[in-house]
């Protein structure tokens, strides 16, 4: 299925696990330093949301060097703990690997945000960006809160709706 | 053998080995392929095997963790290195890294900078330092070989080199093995694995052993006890990125070094990810 960012609550309500995507539009890059930092200041009520609108959007678990973009492990405490406060943000779209536990499946649910699972392809992903930019944070480096523009970045729906792919109940295909 | 064509030499090796896959582990995916039923799986394997070829046609990494550099040494033994041998080595790794260009995540600083990671990291991707260099002997050559093999994260923190006691029987070391490694594999996200083995009397020697066994070993011949590691992995369902499907595990390299007269066998394992092992050989 063929998404454009940002998505409303419509597209997210159709979509299931197991579902291929292809993300064409904005998606924003962060991983362990950088996340946290956006969770804290969405909290204090600091974020300037006109200038990184999030309502939406997609957050992908990586870093963003001369090597390219790959999923690094969502499951990681810094990512995983960042999922429900920007999901409560309006972010729509996680995208990473690895499973994420019970509670984070709930917040995704409560807050009608998915996650998505993407292998650890450089070459091709690195292949559907056609721009790039710090949208803050410059001074994390490779970890900076980035934008990019992409065609076609290749996803599947791991957990939507209160349903994980990586539970044996979860919908898994034999 | 100059100075010069040894760096060209390992610069360009680093870069095959960081860009392209070799025939036997691209046919390894294609059996992969058509035997998995799981349809996730199957696009999991498909893109892989996509990815694999925009990195050799673009020359981009095949994965954004570039990983640690090693290098595997074979030397005849009526070869004579010339001076400044490893210099021209660590000249060519740095080059190659710079070209490719590598992650830059070189970690500055002393001692406890480096632990701490206080000090930030270079910006330069040539600053990754080589690991201390492997050599094994060519008998009755006077050739010289040399693999460049980059180790990524992801199966560092999976991996782990520990005693087992053997009860005097080889199927013991091989339930832990294949334990070890499920447990391994679960927790990796970059499935399916390339797992790694050496078995030896010291930490040091079957660790050795593993990095042999991962710059030697083909995906098309397999040992009885390779694919019995392999094929009891792959009962776990796990699957490629864990999606569930036959292919937890691609493969798997196993090298059983001299044994020590005791109760134990020390086995290193390495789990390693879905574009292990990333290597390159060339003769100097």
């Amino acid at each position: 299925m063929k998404v454009t960012m940002p998505v409303d609550d419509a597209v997210i309500q159709k979509l299931q696990v197991n579902d291929t995507l292809e993300i064409s539009g904005v998606i924003y890059c962060g991983r362990d330093a950088v996340l946290p930092k956006i969770v804290k200041t969405l909290e204090e009520g600091a974020w300037d949301s006109e200038k990184i609108p999030l309502e939406g959007y997609a957050v992908f678990h990586t870093a963003v060097s001369p090597a390219g973009i790959g999923p690094t492990s969502s499951n990681k405490l810094d990512i995983e703990g960042s999922i429900p406060g920007l999901s409560k943000a309006g972010i729509r779209f996680h995208i990473g690997k690895g499973s994420l536990k019970k509670e984070t499946v709930e917040a995704l649910k409560e807050n009608n945000s998915v996650f998505l699972v993407t292998p650890p392809n450089t070459a091709l992903l690195t292949s559907k960006i056609q721009s790039q930019e710090i949208a803050a944070y410059p001074e994390e480096g490779m970890e900076a809160f980035t934008r990019l523009i992409v065609t076609d970045f290749p996803a599947i729906v791991a957990i939507a709706h209160g349903k994980s792919i990586f539970d044996k109940e979860g919908g898994k295909p034999q | 053998m100059t100075y010069e064509e040894i760096v060209r030499k390992t610069s360009d090796t680093l870069i095959q080995a960081s860009t392209v896959f070799r025939p036997d582990q691209e046919e390894a995916y294609r059996m992969a392929v058509k035997k998995e039923r799981n349809p996730n799986a199957k696009w999991v394997l498909e893109s892989i095997l996509e990815n694999a070829a925009v990195a050799e046609k673009t020359k981009f990494p095949l994965c954004d963790d570039t990983g640690i550099p090693h290098v595997f040494l074979e030397v005849g033994d009526r070869a004579s290195l010339p001076g400044g041998f490893q210099s021209a080595i660590r000249e060519g790794i740095a080059d190659g890294l710079r070209r490719l260009p590598g992650r830059p995540m070189g970690v500055k600083g002393g001692d406890a900078e480096r632990l701490s990671q206080c000090c930030g990291l270079s910006e330069d991707s040539g600053a990754v330092a080589l690991a201390p260099i492997q050599i094994r002997e060519l008998p009755d050559s006077d050739r010289v070989r040399l693999t460049v093999i980059m180790m990524g994260g992801g199966p560092e923190i999976r991996g782990k080199t520990l005693r087992v006691f053997h009860k005097h029987s080889a199927e013991v070391v091989i339930d832990e093995m294949v334990q070890w490694a499920t447990e391994g594999c679960d927790k990796l996200g970059c499935l399916p694995a390339v797992l790694g083995f050496g078995i030896g009397r010291s930490n040091l020697e079957a660790a050795s052993l593993s990095l042999e066994a991962m710059c030697r070993g083909d995906f098309s011949r397999q040992s009885p006890m390779e694919q019995e590691i392999t094929r009891r992995v792959n009962e776990s369902g796990i699957g490629p990125l864990g999606l569930g499907g036959r292919t937890t595990a691609l493969a798997t390299f196993l090298k059983v070094g001299p044994q020590r007269a005791s109760g134990v066998r020390i086995v290193s394992m390495r789990v390693g990810c879905c574009f292990d092992p990333r290597r390159a050989t060339v003769e100097l």
